[in-house]
């Protein structure tokens, strides 16, 4: 459990959001031009470190709006909260 | 009056505690974020949306609920209304900003149960299963806080000191009713 400062809301508890996985991965412009690796490699594959990592999250109970988060995950640390399209702060 | 078919039918009262559904009342939710939004809505119902998280705008008839930057709530505040000016106000609102690409009105008068709780213990009966810290909430009138309450998304209105609105979606209102009178048998 820990607490999330939603750039629009304010700060709430974790289980009112719901995590969308790793921030900033780009979908292939000419997607059809791909072989069938390189497109498993954009869909399904992710990085998973135990680290700081550059995560989407949204607030699914609240105001229902995705953004940004920089999260230690081992130890659930939050570095920075970021709304989308915002280009993710130095840390 | 509206009629709808009110999914409780009873008001409970327990130790400082009032609880009772008001029912009917007209509710709209608006989308927009669009500039001329506000002002269409300040001339419509007379009241600006607020534009500040977490508050609320409102005059005798109607209050505005901030839900999220580009989304409000309307209700009103009157039981009385009749079904002619639910689709008075929904008309003038869809023509106003539906129709000319402002925006987006949605009738969800069906969709939101309304619970009225009036007394001191409140916020104790509400943080036996809320992870929301009230802590600002309950001394700011007005405030509002879209959370969960018993793993149930509510919407909840401090109207007053000591009285607060809370909306529920209807299939889950019976449910959150039962859980309510449960844990206020125990404050």
């Amino acid at each position: 459990m820990f607490i999330i400062t939603c750039p629009y809301c304010g700060d709430r508890d974790q289980t009112e959001f719901s995590c969308g996985g790793e921030a900033h991965i780009e979908r292939p412009k000419q997607p059809t031009e791909l072989s069938d690796d390189e497109w498993a490699e954009y869909l399904f594959m992710r990085k998973n470190i135990k680290g700081v990592q550059f995560e989407r999250w949204n607030h699914s109970h609240g105001c229902r709006k995705w953004f940004n988060i920089i999260r230690d995950t081992s130890n659930d640390k939050i570095h920075a909260v970021y709304k989308m399209g915002e280009k993710p702060p130095v840390i | 009056m509206l009629s709808f078919n009110p999914p409780i039918k009873e008001e409970k009262n327990y130790n400082d505690l009032k609880i009772v559904e008001i029912e009917p009342t007209i509710k709209i939710n608006l989308r927009s974020n669009k500039r001329e939004f506000s002002t269409k809505i300040g001339k419509i119902l007379s009241i600006l949306p607020p534009n500040e998280a977490n508050t609320s705008s409102g005059n005798e008839s109607y209050s505005l609920l901030w839900l999220s930057p580009d989304e409000w709530l309307i209700y009103s505040n009157n039981i009385n209304d009749t079904l002619d000016n639910q689709i008075e106000l929904e008309n003038n609102l869809f023509n106003e900003i539906s129709k000319l690409n402002q925006g987006a009105v949605t009738n969800v008068s069906d969709h939101w149960v309304m619970i009225n709780l009036k007394g001191t213990k409140i916020f104790d009966l509400l943080s036996k299963s809320c992870p929301f810290n009230f802590k600002d909430f309950k001394k700011k009138k007005g405030s509002v806080v879209q959370t969960v309450l018993n793993h149930v998304d509510v919407i909840m209105h401090n109207k007053d000191q000591n009285e607060l609105n809370l909306f529920v979606r209807r299939s889950f209102s019976e449910d959150l009713w039962l859980w309510i009178n449960d844990s206020a048998r125990f404050l």
